[in-house]
């Protein structure tokens, strides 16, 4: 579920700094740097991460302006990984050591042995592994600056908030209850330092 | 100072906004004005979520139901639980948002907003621009109503009467007490 079907979580931003000039022009040409690719079903790549149509998570060519709807950049972060399930990796990895064992007429694997058995299991039943997509819808207003994110972790928000710079070269100022009161006080012409003095107040005696 | 730590030593200022925000809507004092947009009505539904940190570590509590007076949760209060996150139901004119707000980063979660006349069959920018719209406008209502949180955080008024006020009726929260609206405590007086 994102945030233009059902329900969501999501975090917020402002977007730092000012648009360059002639920002639209090559508006299309970043995301199309870090638009989405598909894992290769030949390659061994865990993960795959980039932009989508924030309408079809299945658009990652962006053939048109479908990421600009005025006065909003709206786009998708779509997160493809592969992952193996930790007991089959674990009884593949018990097989292939068994049949070296018989082949090689061994009692005990030494553990670099049974490190690099585990490594060649792995990247094998990697390659037959299908990707798990999710993700993750960005709305950017771009005439206040507001960033809301179709996320609440933090991993992700830290991925979303580099992919935002690397692709638009503009930093995101996370939201939270400091910053969104110091965006106040800017707004109200009140000095910043308002906040710095405050403590938690004791409601109940004791507290 | 880095953000993290100014999320961390300023933390309080998340809990205490869920707390006014509480205590305005149980005392008749959950109206809020958004200036050209209107009026907001606010009140806590739902789940609500109540935590403290001492030497025995750390404590939670979450309490569901529909009225929010309930007493576990204002015992908890009366305790030395503070709420960490809580459920909000949003009204301004004929729509309705409803939103887990979060204290320490103000995330919004299970955000849903009024429906959509828009299915997005025939014309997908319009159920985007319907979206988009909406989940602004409870953004912009929120965040006015945070700033009248700070603008009363910073008045002399929070120390010498909404603390007491709030110390009232959360001690009369746990003993099932009513306690009356900020206003009334100000024409008495």
């Amino acid at each position: 579920m994102g945030l233009i079907h059902g329900s969501a979580s999501f975090t917020r931003y402002m977007a730092e700094g000012t648009l360059p000039q002639h920002f639209m022009e090559v508006l299309s040409e970043s995301i199309a740097r870090y638009a989405f690719r598909e894992l290769d079903e030949k390659s061994i790549d865990e993960r795959s991460a980039g932009w989508v149509n924030i309408m079809d998570m299945f658009d990652n060519r962006f053939a048109g302006i479908e990421f600009l709807k005025e006065p909003y950049v709206a786009m998708s972060l779509r997160i493809d990984e592969r992952k193996i399930p930790p007991t089959a990796l674990k009884q593949y990895c018990r097989e292939a050591e068994d049949r070296i064992k018989e082949e090689e007429h061994l009692e005990f694997l030494p553990k670099s042995r049974r490190a690099d058995i585990k490594e060649a299991v792995r990247l094998r039943l990697l390659k037959r592994a299908i990707p798990v997509a999710r993700v993750y819808d960005m709305i950017w207003n771009t005439v206040t600056g507001l960033v809301v994110f179709g996320c609440t972790s933090a991993r992700i928000c830290d991925e979303f908030m580099v992919r935002f710079l690397q692709t638009f070269n503009l930093q995101l100022q996370a939201i939270c209850p400091f910053t969104l009161g110091e965006l106040f006080l800017i707004k109200e012409g009140a000095s910043q330092n308002l906040l710095d003095g405050l403590g938690p107040t004791r409601f109940l005696e004791g507290r | 100072m880095q953000l993290l730590d100014k999320v961390r030593k300023t933390e309080f200022l998340g809990r205490e906004f869920l707390l006014w925000l509480w205590f305005k809507s149980e005392t008749g004092e959950g109206i809020f004005d958004l200036g050209d947009k209107g009026k907001a009505e606010l009140w806590l539904d739902g789940k609500i979520t109540l935590q403290s940190e001492n030497e025995r570590g750390v404590e939670t509590i979450t309490c569901t139901g529909e009225a929010l007076n309930m007493k576990e949760a204002r015992f908890a209060l009366a305790g030395e639980k503070e709420i960490r996150q809580a459920t909000v139901k949003l009204a301004i004119g004929d729509n309705q948002w409803s939103f887990v707000l979060d204290s320490t980063w103000m995330n919004f979660r299970s955000f849903k907003t009024p429906r959509v006349i828009n299915d997005g069959k025939e014309d997908p920018d319009g159920l985007f621009y319907e979206k988009a719209f909406l989940i602004e406008e409870a953004i912009s209502a929120m965040d006015r109503i945070y700033a009248s949180f700070i603008g009363d955080r910073l008045s002399p008024e929070w120390l010498t009467e909404t603390r007491s006020a709030i110390a009232r009726w959360i001690r009369q929260g746990a003993t099932g007490g009513v306690t009356q609206p900020l206003s009334a405590e100000r024409e008495m007086d």
